[in-house]
């Protein structure tokens, strides 16, 4: 990876809304033809540094360069280089997928005959060929943000943003979208994924940038985040009734916990050991357990342990 | 990819979208048809003989039908700048602007289609108006059809220039709105400039001379009834000059505003 050259250059870029930071002070680089993971939940400030990205934002200080172009000061270079896939499909609910999609590879420069074909082609490959015809409000949540993606495998760009690409989408067609976007990184595109989905993040991307409430909180391989819990293991008890606050400073001792409601999640060296006398420790203090889990640490655990917030509100 | 043709791929957008909208364009063609063939003949039996002196000697029927074509022209226009509001609201100027292409053709691209579009929709009204006038000149047809098209350049670029420095769906139809029915009004579509002068009000008339609305309907008298100009404020020349300026004056602005100042953000 080191070897390789940087495709987006993100360097102190910060980005307002009015008094509202919506994005702060994010320095990161992203590496020619890798798969980049944006992971956060909703509200980090995810598809306002993607929308900077693709020049349709401006930065308010800082600036972004991809391919050594800058974002504020040499947009339309950028966005010769860039394509995206919003999160909220764009469209009308008059539209219809095939006249979208052809105008969409007119614009990205096909002739008229070359963009008939490779329009039909993507859209049988992501299985919205039947749909061509149907307008937008008859489509479902996932059918049109596949439309969405289709843009960006017409467009074959040398950077391609992916925002939130498997959204709304039933579980199977996510596997095949997966395999869809590692083939069109094998055909040399640099790949940009916002998500807040951990399954995803950890399926598809080779390097991870945690972000919440706009600020970087983790930069690393999907091992090295795994790794910068310190310790190994992930215990996850549910109980009954409440948590005893003389219970907390006896907890600590085995490591650092979050309590969230009726669940509790330790991280611990040895969780297997460990697990017994914690839930002696329980019982004794009189909470009801209800169900134990020891784990390997997920995304989510390391999100958790950086910023005490999960990813999905359940 | 040369610029000409992106802006034609850009305006092709606009032109898209007129396929959808074919009922709509039936209903709106009925509806002028019998504005013209029986409202308009009421309207112009009222006052038929009386503003002859006031109308160069051009028939009121005449007179009132081209403005109403006028109007015509004026609301689609408002209408396709419209559909560009329609469509900040759903988002989609954020896919245009990430799309690889140079903003000030995007702007022009914009523009184009929605003047195109609002041509290709006022046509068959437009050919009602010369049947009845039995205008058969290729000539004034396609004068007529060019100054209609730079005519709705102008008003589009306004309308956009409107919808992004609102930045709201709402504020856009009550500034619209307002402006919308003041213009037409104070202008020489349905009131013959002397008419408009015997009323005495200065500000009403001198509205009326700088309208731009006044110069698309006389230079369309103009061009059908020479003897028109004994009336009209200004040669055909100048009216056109006029209506020119007037487009290209807001289009450029609508450039600009495309270039540097136009952000998908806050729209709320
Ligand atoms: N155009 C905007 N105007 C005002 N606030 C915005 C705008 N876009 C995003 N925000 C705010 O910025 C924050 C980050 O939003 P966003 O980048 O969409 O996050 P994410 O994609 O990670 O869910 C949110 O609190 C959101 O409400
Ligand atoms: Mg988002």
């Amino acid at each position: 990876m080191g070897m390789k050259g940087k495709a987006i250059e993100i360097v102190g870029f910060t980005k307002k809304f009015g008094d509202f930071t919506a994005v702060d002070n994010l320095s990161l680089d992203i590496y020619e033809n890798e798969i980049f993971g944006l992971l956060g939940p909703n509200g980090s400030g995810k598809t306002t540094t993607l929308l900077t990205i693709a020049t349709v934002y401006k930065p308010t200080s800082g600036d972004i360069y991809v391919f050594g172009h800058s974002a504020s000061r040499e947009d339309y270079e950028v966005r010769k280089l860039v394509g995206i896939a919003f999160q909220e499909p764009k469209a009308m609910w008059i539209d219809k997928p095939i006249d979208l999609l052809n105008w969409h590879a007119r614009v990205v420069g096909y002739s008229g005959d070359e963009a008939k074909r490779v329009v039909r082609e993507v859209m049988e490959l992501l299985g919205l060929w039947e749909h061509r015809n149907k307008y937008f409000y008859q489509l479902s949540g996932g059918t049109r943000k596949k439309v969405e993606l289709a843009k960006v495998l017409i467009q074959k760009p040398r950077v391609a943003i992916l925002d939130e690409p498997t959204a709304q989408v039933d579980v199977l067609s996510k596997h095949a979208l997966w395999d869809v976007i590692k083939k069109l990184r094998d055909e040399g595109t640099t790949i940009l994924i916002a998500t807040n989905d951990m399954f995803e993040a950890e399926r598809v991307c080779e390097r991870i940038a945690i972000i919440y409430k706009g600020r970087l909180r983790a930069l690393g391989t999907i091992e090295e985040l795994k790794d910068s819990i310190p310790r190994g293991d992930v215990i996850e008890i549910q109980f009954d009734g409440l948590l005893p606050e003389s219970l907390r400073s006896e907890l600590e001792a085995y490591g650092r916990f979050e309590l969230r409601s009726n669940a509790l999640t330790i991280y611990v060296e040895k969780g297997e050991e460990k697990v017994i006398d914690i839930v002696d420790l329980l019982k004794g203090g009189g909470v009801r357990v209800k169900k134990i889990m020891v784990k390997e640490p997920s995304l989510d655990d390391v999100f958790t342990y950086l910023t005490g917030a999960k990813l999905r509100e359940e | 990819m040369g610029s000409l043709r992106t802006l034609l791929v850009i305006a092709l957008w606009d032109l898209m979208k007129l396929k959808n909208q074919k009922v709509f364009i039936a209903m709106r063609f009925a509806w002028f048809t019998i504005q013209i063939l029986v409202f308009a003949r009421a309207v112009s039996y009222i006052v038929s003989q009386v503003v002859l002196q006031y109308t160069g000697g051009v028939e009121y029927y005449y007179f009132y039908i081209l403005g109403v074509y006028t109007t015509l022209l004026y609301s689609t226009s408002i209408a396709r700048g419209y559909m560009i509001a329609d469509e900040f609201d759903d988002g989609i100027v954020e896919y245009h602007l990430s799309l690889p292409i140079r903003r000030n053709l995007l702007a022009v691209g914009r523009v184009l289609g929605s003047s195109i579009s609002t041509i290709i929709f006022t046509i068959p009204m437009m050919l009602v108006v010369y049947y009845v006038l039995g205008v058969c000149n290729v000539v004034i047809v396609l004068v007529s059809l060019l100054s209609a098209f730079v005519f709705s350049m102008g008003i589009v670029s306004f309308v956009i220039l409107i919808v992004f420095s609102m930045k709201s769906t709402d504020l856009t139809d009550i500034v619209v709105g307002a402006i919308d029915s003041l213009l037409v009004r104070l202008s020489t579509v349905f009131y013959p400039l002397p008419v408009i002068a015997a009323t005495g009000i200065a500000s009403y008339y001198v509205a009326a001379v700088l309208n731009p609305i006044s110069h698309a309907s006389d230079f369309l008298r103009i061009l059908v009834f020479p003897e028109y100009h004994l009336i009209a404020p200004y040669g055909p020349v100048a009216l056109i000059l006029y209506i020119t300026g007037f487009s290209m004056g807001l289009l450029i602005l609508a450039i600009e505003y495309y270039e540097k100042r136009l952000e998908a953000g806050g729209w709320r």
